[in-house]
């Protein structure tokens, strides 16, 4: 059968397209929480050029678990890993013991960071959420076979 | 039985189409991910619009309580009398979250943005200021409710188009790439045996001359 170069695309491409939509809502930079408290309307921008909301509450809280020092060295918001540990875990990326601090709190038992990421089990990860829904963003990670890891 | 992908019948084509299993394998796990943590916060939203809901009704219910005190002491007419073109704007940030790849709205009730009493303050009682500040306290109630309603209607759509995105890679994609790999692979080795009789013939007719 000859090649037609105005057949549809395969559908694996669609859904190719599909995973970049997923990750469309990831904050172009993250703010300190020390910067996100002195602004009148909390927010960051995300890639697709939309703002993503925080609730004033949730900075309250977490202002509350840090002091002035910490909370000039946690950065907002947090990214969780879907899809790139073992299957119903998800990881929590973790800059420094300021996460781990937080996160502790939160699920009120200690956690640990190996390799810079904090590993979370779905009841964790609900409660993780039910606390800080604006203050964590899902990443969705696509594993390559060699190891890479997009995006 | 699922449908055969139209493909050339050739080694090339199905080393592509052993990639595109591989590639949608691997989408169809994180794309089910994904739906496993939106059905999560869908059902994190509705917990949350049971307990605002619940929040409101009781609201409600005393902001009522407190209107018919009011009512009691002023009387009616007295009361309406006094609210009439009392009416105020209720200011309301807007803005959007987002929920694993999902936009949903978010409505805050801006900074003194809750009705301020334009009654007269003198002219009535103590009742009518307790009743008002019921009130006002269901209007950010409210507005955190449509806050969560509209989430919730959004995530449910967006978990419908995952649910079919999911459903089409398990059950169309996926076995018709499994289906042609298989085709292909018998239709190699049919040719291979073809070739081997066609050698033996040949070498038959060979010995024969």
């Amino acid at each position: 059968m000859p090649d037609d170069p105005n057949a549809p695309r395969p559908p694996e491409e669609y859904f190719a397209g599909e995973l970049r939509v997923m990750n469309a809502h990831l904050p172009g930079s993250q703010k300190t929480l020390a910067g996100l408290l002195a602004e009148s309307q909390p927010y960051v921008a995300c890639r697709d050029d939309t703002p993503h909301l925080f609730r004033r509450e949730e900075l309250k809280l977490l202002a509350g678990f840090l002091d002035e020092q910490e909370q000039r060295l946690l950065r907002l918001p947090m990214l969780i890993e879907v899809g790139g540990g073992a299957p119903g875990e998800t990881r929590l990326r973790c800059l420094g013991p300021v996460e781990e601090k937080v996160v502790a709190r939160i699920l009120e038992m200690p956690v640990a960071c190996r390799e810079g990421v904090i590993t979370l089990y779905r009841p964790q990860l609900a409660k993780l959420r039910d606390s800080l829904e604006t203050t964590t963003q899902y990443v969705f990670v696509f594993r390559e076979p060699d190891g890479d890891q997009t995006p | 039985m699922p449908q055969l992908v139209k493909v050339r019948p050739t080694k090339i084509e199905l080393i592509k189409l052993r990639r595109r299993l591989t590639l949608s394998k691997r989408i169809q796990k994180i794309v089910r991910d994904r739906l496993s943590i939106l059905t999560m916060e869908f059902l994190r939203i509705a917990r949350e619009i049971v307990a605002a809901k619940q929040k409101l009704l009781d609201g409600m219910a005393s902001g009522f309580d407190a209107l018919s005190v009011a009512a009691g002491s002023h009387g009616y007419l007295a009361l309406e009398k006094e609210l009439a073109g009392t009416g105020g704007d209720a200011g309301v940030d807007t803005g959007s979250r987002n929920v694993a790849g999902v936009r949903t709205p978010s409505f805050t009730l801006a900074e003194g943005g809750g009705a301020v009493p334009t009654f007269d303050l003198l002219e009535t009682s103590s009742y009518l200021d307790q009743a008002a500040r019921e009130w006002e306290g269901n209007l950010e109630a409210i507005v955190r409710l449509a806050e969560l309603q509209r989430g919730l209607d959004v995530m449910g759509a967006e978990i419908n188009r995952t649910k079919r995105i999911v459903n089409a890679l398990e059950y169309l994609v996926i076995p018709e790439l499994k289906a042609t790999i298989k085709y292909l692979n018998m239709k190699f080795e049919e040719r291979d045996r073809e070739e081997k009789s066609r050698l033996k013939r040949v070498k038959v007719l060979l010995h024969q001359e």
